[in-house]
């Protein structure tokens, strides 16, 4: 069987890197720590790399970012993904300043400057390298309202959905002989079929959506409560098996405030 | 028919379709970057469908604060799934030029219906997203003139796409307006 291209077996790390700051599950000391140390740690060592002028100041901040990231067992070539973008805006800047001042005293300052930009991402990555979706949401939930989180996570759900009915009506809209195909957008005049045969199209379900999730959520009363509600059903009596000859009493539903993590599993 | 008055879910200014329909404006931004971001590699590009969207949020949702909130969601949801290059700076990405949009809109409510508004207030606010960038350079103590060159290149590349992107947003809102699938939006100026 054919390995998949990018990819090392063995005891070595793999390079499944597909994207810049994608998350990589490592068991690494970096893994392990709480996202709030890492937001700590993160803001510290951006601020230091803002404050660093002198090159002893700078090789050691440089030293630290790296232990700090190749402590997360992420690899070089994770390292590249990263700083891919910031290392062609290096060329640009340093291009710049030697332009701007002639190479022998433009050199420095742009290599300064374009390595304290580098080391003010690079923590940030690391944060999100190792900090699975989980922990993010579970701390999310700490700092932001129920209700923002609510649309946060449903936009974030709502992602395949949109998807699939981007790809349905670009299907159905080709047929019609709607100008779509990615060829065909590379040329601004088609970009006309793009806003009206797709993104009109794209909206006007996505209103519909919106109407029918607002609907759903209401029905089941959520939002009416200040706090985060669940649905309790140890309220409602014991499961009723439905007989014609004996109809069974219905309990209406209560609405609880949430209270631990027990309760959570049958949320509204 | 009778309209029972709608419950408000977020900030005494939403309601949870309003809300939502937010939301989606967010998705759609993830969406373009998730897409483009594996097939494009012209600079500035991405503000092309993300000025777009928090325009269109905007006109489909004519209340101040609309286009931050998806700005809010986007910049929470690209930090969640992991989409920023830039870590936490994602925030002031997306809010920047959000905070721009509806300060047009508080300004000139129905901007969203004028192309020549809308490619204004579209170009400007890419444009001023720029300067999320330029605050880390200046501070890192860039040369000031170098510094105002990278701003000037890069946000002359998002105020471009911004404003191509921006000229399709009237069109789209007055038909949606026509088949009344949005409000008018005229006495919102809350």
């Amino acid at each position: 069987m054919k390995k998949p291209a990018g990819k090392k077996t063995g005891h070595k790390l793999s390079r499944t890197s597909v994207y810049a700051c994608q998350y990589m599950t490592r068991d690494s000391l970096v893994h392990q720590l709480g996202a709030g140390w890492k937001i700590a740690f993160c803001t510290l060592l951006s601020a230091l790399a803002v404050g660093a002028r002198t090159p002893r100041e700078l090789l050691a901040l440089v030293a630290v970012t790296l232990i700090y990231y190749f402590a997360a067992r992420l690899t070089p070539f994770d390292l590249w993904r990263d700083i891919k973008f910031f290392v062609y805006q290096a060329v640009v800047v340093i291009s710049l300043y030697c332009l701007h001042s002639g190479l022998s005293k433009g050199l420095w300052p742009g290599i300064r400057t374009s390595v304290q930009v580098i080391l003010f991402y690079i923590p940030g990555a690391v944060l999100l390298r190792t900090t699975s979706t989980g922990d993010m949401m579970r701390g999310l939930r700490r700092v932001v309202p129920y209700r923002l989180s609510f649309l946060v996570f449903v936009s974030i759900r709502f992602v395949p959905f949109f998807f699939r009915e981007l790809d349905e009506i670009s299907t159905a809209q080709r047929l019609r002989g709607a100008r779509l195909l990615p060829r065909q957008l590379l040329d601004p005049r088609n970009w006309g079929d793009l806003f009206h045969c797709l993104l009109l199209p794209l909206m006007v379900r996505a209103l519909k959506t919106a109407e029918e999730v607002s609907l759903s959520a209401e029905a089941r009363e959520f939002g009416r409560r200040k706090q985060r509600t669940y649905f309790d059903v140890s309220l409602c009596g014991e499961p009723a098996v439905r007989s014609p000859d004996k109809p069974q009493p219905v309990t209406p539903p209560l609405l609880q405030p949430c209270c631990n993590r027990g309760q959570l599993n049958r949320k509204v | 028919m009778m309209h029972t008055p709608e419950r408000m879910f977020l900030w005494r200014r939403f309601t949870l379709r309003e809300g939502i329909l937010l939301g989606f404006c967010a998705t759609f931004i993830i969406l373009a970057r998730a897409g483009l971001r594996l097939h494009l590699h012209l600079p500035g590009h991405v503000m092309f469908f993300t000025m777009f969207f928090f325009l269109l949020a905007r006109g489909c949702v004519p209340k101040t604060g609309s286009a931050t909130l998806v700005g809010l969601i986007v910049s929470l949801a690209s930090f969640l799934l992991g989409m920023g290059t830039k870590g936490p700076a994602v925030f002031v990405k997306f809010l920047l030029p959000a905070l721009l949009v509806d300060c047009a809109g508080y300004i000139f409510p129905a901007f969203v219906t004028s192309v020549v508004a809308c490619v204004l207030v579209g170009s400007v606010s890419a444009a001023v997203r720029a300067l999320s960038d330029t605050w880390i350079e200046w501070l890192s103590g860039m040369d000031t003139e170098i510094v105002l060159q990278k701003t000037i290149i890069t946000a002359s590349l998002f105020a471009l796409y911004a404003g191509l992107s921006a000229l399709a947003v009237p069109s789209i809102i007055r038909r949606l307006q026509r088949n009344g699938l949005i409000d008018q939006g005229e006495d919102e100026k809350r």
